[in-house]
């Protein structure tokens, strides 16, 4: 399960560079202050300082151990000395003016070590930092369990703080970027692969379960398929980072009911094996009172109603009685969904039992605003919660019984069903948790358009419950990997909580918000170019973020580049007409349904 | 009506050793026998437009030196008698311009520091960063003629830096100021920026004045002790005063006639490339860009004037305990 290389093990870190000793690649300037925490390099000729490089300098002093200085390069610049003029560059082209072009770095301190802010002495050497240079630099080496990112600009491999990530000393990433070039859920996922395949997190990290929403065209329902396209340099990308480059190899995929389709036969156009069908029966949305998640729009909850919906909800809770998939309430048997809206909105409008439902002080306006809405969501909802399909057959969303990756298709979805489906599995999952009271094992949930679902303003069912779990959800193991085009956009308190953010190419007006103020000026202006691929990733222990390049996925994310299938799914073509099969079987195995 | 011309020159570096404003006229006539027919009779004397054909040198040097006064100093001798001390630095380098590639850089800079001084007792002083070597003068040394005898050790260090730049190759070799005894030197130039003696006959001096961007008189002889061969030469962007952007341009007398005329040619193809423009330079046109370049690298050399003050003065104060 966990991959291995077989082969000698590479030095952690990149191979150690013999000659960064002797090669300094420049000096620290005088005319600009060196402080201990940014100071500027003078690069030598010949040499060269790219953005994110990883230098080292030392600093004499008396009676004591010389102080280590490290620092990333923040910011270089080049410039002719000798010229006056702007149009000295002319001359100086022309070979008239003698002129020299000098690259000065600017180095962000990243560790000083012993702990002496000294600033380093002008003119001290600069040396390239390699292997457990580099690694000291970064902070690396005091990781006890670290995660593969990617790679820093110097094609080394750069790590993620595991402690960060499992709860242990923080929990949960908030990950931003412009949608279409910020490459933000080919980030989440591959981060939660490096979780599962590094092995780092031991037996936790193969026992983590992840519960990815995909919410935009069907690009996520290939993770276990092999991708075609993988190539050369994307293994050897693979191997850098000790990962294998496979699919991932436990995946179930969840979609809801073709509309109008009454075998309930999931709704997707490219994947056909190995997915299952999701719905709630009618039983279970009265019993479980799913009601309030009809209206989970942030709007829904400043109106009136939401005092009928809570009454409604008790009521529907209490005297709603399961009839072979449907329910029978007040003596009538409701098979689905649109007859359930019918009746509610029937027994409310009549005033002998209109107290009943509702309570005596609500006002016909109210009940009129419920209704409409009660109404309205039955195009959207009437696929999701069903009243005639066997309600033995498996149709639920649990993480615990399902594969080690639960994808839970959400694009087909109108966006009050989306709402709907986030909200109930979330709850589900959460006081799943709760009730097992302990933090392992851990849950990814992967969800996109964070800022729809638990937005700045307003409240919402869904955001109590992404509130609940960026507060709680570190001690009980629910990690939120939230994506979000816009985090000044997102609940405060979630992006918060977040212990590692990440940033991907982001828009102009959004970066220059106080939400992305850990990147550093010279960062937040290259977060405006990042390319896919690219992310700028804050960890709370390391003082800089870090720009990390991951890996092309090693697995399919659309139709055309999809490999043949894992066997395993093959079950799911069986089950997916079997009403009979074994609930919640585990989907690694390889053998057959038992007839 | 008397037309007038501004001045482009700063009027600070009027007081320069070197002579009066770019555009000045020459201020005294010369004794020198001159021999105006070398190139075309006297009479034919008309300004010469660079030749089609000439060749012009991909790669040209340029020596200059400057110098600096750090600190005048006062000796005090055994007797109680005093002699006057000057504390300077001086640097000399070469610019390889090489137009073909489009690069242009120093091949070689050195600093020298002295101590000019007549006093027979005079130590070498050694501050905490550099040291100023006792350049002993001949006679009384009064205070107002030491900064005159740094200019022969500037002289001589420009000719050893641009030996050791030039390397053995004879490329093109253009010296700031008169040739003097640098003639030795193989297809060198020497390149003066101010006009103080009027060498030419009254009757020849219109043709000068008449002289375009990029034009040249005819070559003419100097007999005087340090004469040769020379010429007039017009850079472009000058104010358009008589005498503005006129320099005279030297070769060694030891030349044949043809290969000074050579000479000429070649210089008036290349310099008029080197001419500054006004607003940059105070002495446009006729500091050359290349040579303001180096100056200005040389200095930089020469070390912060404050720092070494202040350093000279806590050694002779240490000195004197």
């Amino acid at each position: 399960m966990i991959g291995v290389s077989d082969e000698a093990e590479p030095t952690r870190g990149g191979k150690q560079n013999a000659k960064s000793q002797v090669d300094p690649v420049g000096r620290v300037l005088g005319t600009a202050d060196a402080t201990p925490l940014q100071f500027w390099t003078a690069v030598t000729p010949g040499s060269y300082l790219q953005l994110d490089d990883v230098v080292v300098t030392q600093r004499e002093l008396p009676d004591r151990e010389p102080v280590t200085i490290a620092g990333v390069v923040t910011q270089v610049r080049a410039r002719h000395e000798g010229a006056q003029f702007d149009s000295d560059v002319f001359a100086i082209a022309e070979g008239t003016l003698p002129a020299l072009v000098q690259e000065a770095a600017e180095i962000t301190t990243t560790r000083v070590d012993p702990e002496l802010y000294v600033p380093p002495a002008p003119g001290a050497v600069v040396h390239r930092a390699t292997g457990a240079a580099r690694d000291a630099a970064l902070h690396f080496d005091r990781m006890e369990r670290r995660i593969p990112m990617g790679t820093g600009r110097d094609g080394v491999p750069v790590f993620l703080n595991a402690d960060f990530l499992d709860g242990t000393r923080g929990a949960h990433v908030s990950i931003s970027g412009i949608s279409g070039v910020a490459t933000k859920t080919s980030f989440a996922t591959f981060l939660l692969y490096s979780v599962f395949r590094s092995g780092q997190l031991g037996a936790d990290g193969a026992n983590a379960r992840a519960l990815i929403f995909n919410v935009k065209g069907e690009d996520l329902l290939f993770l276990d398929h092999p991708n075609t396209k993988l190539d050369q340099p994307t293994m050897a990308a693979y191997k850098l980072l000790e990962l294998p480059a496979t699919p991932f190899s436990d995946v179930r995929v969840y979609a809801p009911p073709r509309a109008g389709d009454s075998s309930g036969a999931p709704d997707v156009s490219s994947r056909l094996t190995g997915v299952d069908a999701f719905y709630w029966t009618l039983e279970e949305f009265c019993e479980k009172k799913l009601l309030p998640y009809v209206f989970a729009d942030a709007d829904d909850e400043r109106q009136q109603y939401t005092m009928v919906v809570h009454s409604v909800t008790a009521h529907l809770h209490r005297y709603a009685v399961p009839a072979e998939g449907g329910i029978s309430i007040d003596g009538r048997r409701i098979s689905s969904y649109g007859d359930l809206v019918d009746h509610v909105v029937e027994q409310l409008t009549d005033d002998d039992t209109r107290s009943t439902w509702a309570g005596s002080a609500i006002n016909m306006g109210t009940v009129n605003a419920f209704a409409r809405r009660m109404i309205g969501s039955k195009r959207d909802l009437s696929r999701l919660i069903r009243g005639d399909l066997a309600s033995r057959r498996p149709h639920q969303i649990k993480t615990a019984e399902s594969a080690q990756v639960t994808v839970v298709d959400l694009h087909n979805l109108p966006d009050r069903a989306q709402r709907f489906v986030v909200g109930v599995t979330l709850k589900t999952e959460f006081e799943e948790k709760e009730k097992a009271g302990t933090g392992r094992p851990l849950l990814f949930v992967v969800l996109d358009e964070l800022n729809k679902y638990a937005p700045r303003e307003g409240t919402s069912p869904i955001k109590e419950v992404l509130l609940d779990i960026a507060e709680r959800g570190r001690s009980l193991g629910v990690i939120l990997i939230g994506a979000q085009q816009t985090a000044s956009e997102v609940e405060r308190r979630i992006v918060t909580n977040s212990a590692i953010r990440v940033v991907g190419r982001l828009d102009p007006a959004e970066a220059a918000r106080p939400e992305y103020g850990f990147l550093p000026p010279a960062m937040r202006q290259r977060a405006l170019l990042a390319r896919p691929g690219t992310m700028f990733v804050n960890q709370p222990d390391i003082p800089v973020p870090l720009c990390v390049e991951f890996p092309f996925p090693a697995w399919a994310t659309r139709k055309s580049e999809s490999g043949p299938p894992p066997s395993e799914t093959m079950r799911s073509i069986v089950q997916g007409a079997d009403p009979f099969a074994v609930v919640g079987g585990r989907g690694a195995v390889d053998d057959d349904i038992p007839f | 009506m008397t037309r007038m011309f501004v001045d482009a020159w700063d009027p600070s570096y009027g007081s320069s050793f070197e002579g009066g404003g770019g555009e000045d006229g020459p201020a005294s006539p010369s004794s020198a026998q001159v021999d105006t027919d070398v190139e075309v009779p006297a009479a034919e004397w008309a300004p010469i437009d660079v030749a089609p054909g000439v060749q012009r040198p991909d790669v040209v040097f340029l020596v200059d030196g400057v110098r600096r006064n750090d600190a005048g100093l006062w000796t005090q001798e055994e007797d109680g008698s005093s002699y006057a001390g000057l504390a300077a630095s001086f640097a000399a380098g070469v610019v390889r311009c090489d137009l073909a590639r489009g690069s242009a850089e120093m091949v070689g800079a050195e600093v020298r520091r002295g101590l000019f001084t007549a006093s027979p007792s005079a130590q070498d002083v050694q501050t905490q960063l550099v040291r100023y070597e006792v350049r002993r003068l001949e006679g009384p040394g009064e205070a107002s003629k030491l900064p005159s005898a740094v200019q022969p050790k500037l002289t001589e260090l420009e000719l050893e830096i641009s030996a050791v730049a030039r390397g053995g190759t004879a490329d093109l070799l253009v010296v700031d100021g008169p040739l003097r005894n640098r003639r030795h030197l193989v297809n060198t130039i020497g390149y003066v920026k101010t006009q103080q003696k009027q060498y030419l006959p009254a009757t020849l001096t219109p043709v000068v004045t008449a002289l375009r961007a990029g034009q040249r008189t005819p070559v003419f002889h100097l007999g005087t002790v340090w004469g040769g061969w020379s010429w007039y030469l017009r850079l472009p962007g000058g104010s358009g005063a008589p005498w503005s952007g006129i320099v005279r341009v030297e070769c060694s007398p030891d030349l044949p006639p043809e290969q000074a005329i050579e000479l000429a040619e070649v210089s008036s193809a290349t310099l008029p490339r080197f001419a500054s423009s006004a607003y940059k330079d105070p002495r446009a046109p006729q500091n050359l860009v290349p040579i303001a370049g180096l100056e200005r690298r040389l200095r930089g050399m020469l070390g912060d004037a404050r720092v070494l003050h202040r350093q000279l003065t806590v050694a002779t104060a240490r000195n004197r305990t």
